[in-house]
């Protein structure tokens, strides 16, 4: 121990002195002892040593090379496969898995689908009998008219494409059909609303149709989303005169009237919940955006 | 596991009453593409029925009424195996042709008449259809044929309102037309006549 007054230190009490003084230990004031490594001593050359990655002699050395894809006079690779107009453009083209109108009914019937609530894209999903991948083109499900003739259900249906004769089939029996868009980032949130919400996102706002389906999507005779109410009316009515039946009054029915006229804005993807919303289920809550800004996002 | 969002007590859902009027959907959310600030004008209810359109002085307007004509479907013909033997695809559609009234009377008359082989010995018209393998599809073949044979028959009842001078053109056309042909003969005959040998008359 030191002394108070002589300050005849011990060599700890200097040590300890000294680093009182110093500065702090870091990457900046330390350095290995010598030759832990060895230091490369062949550095010179911009792209490596010697020959400079072109080996001996010949065209290479020489860098004398023959243009890209060329195969010394036969038929290249790359000019074998002729190029077919019909293919152009299939990377973009939209793809929409068939449903059945047989199948829609079995499900109805084996009760896998809830005619009580409006069914769209996500309770199809939610059958686990239909898969949709964004990721391939896929931008949602169309029906097609197999088992036209059958078909019984009273649905609030919403699907990407319908032909006229299921239009007219679903209507025949009480329903309503509507047909709209949903973008890849909503069709993600969609076709697994578990695992979205889960992600943690706020609920995305749909965004409009492409230009080649905007003409499809607010046509009334297709039932689009966009089209006017009055007109889908007036189609309602002629294709019951094309296709021989008595249009149902939906008005009958006024328990079920409210389900029937359902309907998501063009810019909401899950019934109920709106643009900008994050849901958590872990604490059954769910949060609003309540800056200005964000609420005129969500709602342009 | 299907989602049930009405389970949330936090979720604010906006029913709004639809016994007054029949909205075209009723969820609380509105965007400003929502469809009564695309269509400010429009009603916004796909409910509505369009009163049927009459067919008034002898037009036909082209509705049918279904309530007035029986449709049957039976078995169609031809090759097909199981399913052309048990399922009724072939569609008939049949109404009494006088006492249809939804046809006006001179149009009822003419398609009677232009029709007669296919009106049964109770004055049953039959319109029928196999074309596809579906009922419905099949229906609505027919009830385009009927359609079509009725407007065709409204359409060779309408005497077009010719003009004078029109008439007046057609008839000095079908005269010269009769002159030329005459002129062509003469000048035939002629030619006929120069290849006879002559006679001492001549």
């Amino acid at each position: 121990m030191a002394g108070v007054g002589n300050r005849v230190l011990a060599g700890t009490d200097r040590a300890l002195d000294l680093l009182r003084e110093l500065p702090r230990l870091s990457l900046s004031n330390i350095r290995s002892n010598p030759k832990a490594f060895k230091r490369n001593k062949r550095g010179r050359g911009q792209h490596g040593g010697k020959k400079h990655g072109a080996g001996n002699k010949g065209s290479g050395q020489r860098q004398n090379f023959m243009r890209l894809g060329y195969e010394t006079g036969n038929n290249p690779f790359y000019l074998r496969v002729p190029k077919e107009p019909y293919y152009k453009g299939h990377h973009i083209r939209r793809e929409y898995p068939p449903i059945s109108l047989m199948q829609l009914q079995t499900l109805i019937d084996t009760g896998r689908l809830d005619t009580s609530k409006p069914i769209d894209l996500t309770a199809l999903c939610n059958t686990k009998l239909f898969q949709l991948s964004p990721f391939e083109n896929q931008y949602g499900f169309q029906l097609t008219d197999e088992g036209l003739d059958n078909f019984k259900g009273r649905i609030n249906i919403e699907v990407q494409y319908a032909p006229e004769q299921v239009i007219a089939a679903i209507e025949k029996n009480g329903g309503v059909i509507t047909t709209a868009f949903y973008d890849a980032p909503s069709l993600i949130a969609m076709r697994d609303p578990m695992k979205f919400f889960a992600s943690g996102t706020p609920i995305p706002k749909r965004q409009m149709p492409p230009e080649n389906a905007v003409e499809y999507y607010t046509d009334p005779k297709n039932r689009g989303y966009l089209a006017d109410p009055d007109l889908v009316a007036l189609e309602r009515f002629k294709l019951a005169q094309k296709y021989g039946y008595e249009l149902p009054d939906l008005k009958k029915d006024p328990e079920l009237l409210p389900m029937m006229l359902e309907r998501k804005d063009p810019r909401q993807i899950f019934f109920g919940l709106n643009p900008g919303w994050l849901v958590n289920l872990k604490d059954k809550k769910i949060f609003e955006p309540e800056d200005e800004q964000l609420l005129e996002y969500y709602r342009s | 596991m299907a989602v049930s969002f009405s389970n949330f007590c936090c979720l604010r859902r906006l029913l709004i009453s639809s016994t007054s009027c029949s909205r075209a959907y009723l969820s609380g959310f509105k965007s400003n593409l929502s469809l009564d600030k695309l269509y400010p004008t429009s009603r916004l209810d796909i409910t509505t029925i369009p009163k049927a359109p009459e067919s008034k002085d002898g037009k036909f307007s082209g509705y049918i009424p279904m309530d007035k004509i029986q449709v049957n479907y039976v078995r169609s013909g031809g090759p097909g195996g199981q399913n052309v033997n048990c399922v009724s695809t072939k569609t008939e559609v049949r109404f009494h042709l006088a006492s249809a009234d939804w046809i006006p009377e001179p149009i009822r008359v003419k398609l009677a008449e232009r029709v007669k082989n296919q009106i049964s010995k109770e004055g049953y018209f039959i319109v029928k259809s196999e074309r596809t393998r579906s009922q419905q599809l099949n229906l609505a073949d027919t009830l385009d044929k009927l359609r079509n044979l009725i407007h065709s028959v409204a359409q060779s009842l309408v005497v077009p309102e010719v003009s004078e001078e029109t008439l007046e053109r057609q008839r000095r056309l079908r005269e010269r037309a009769a002159r030329e042909r005459l002129k062509e003969k003469r000048a035939h005959s002629m030619t006929k006549q120069g290849r006879q040998s002559p006679t001492l008359d001549s």
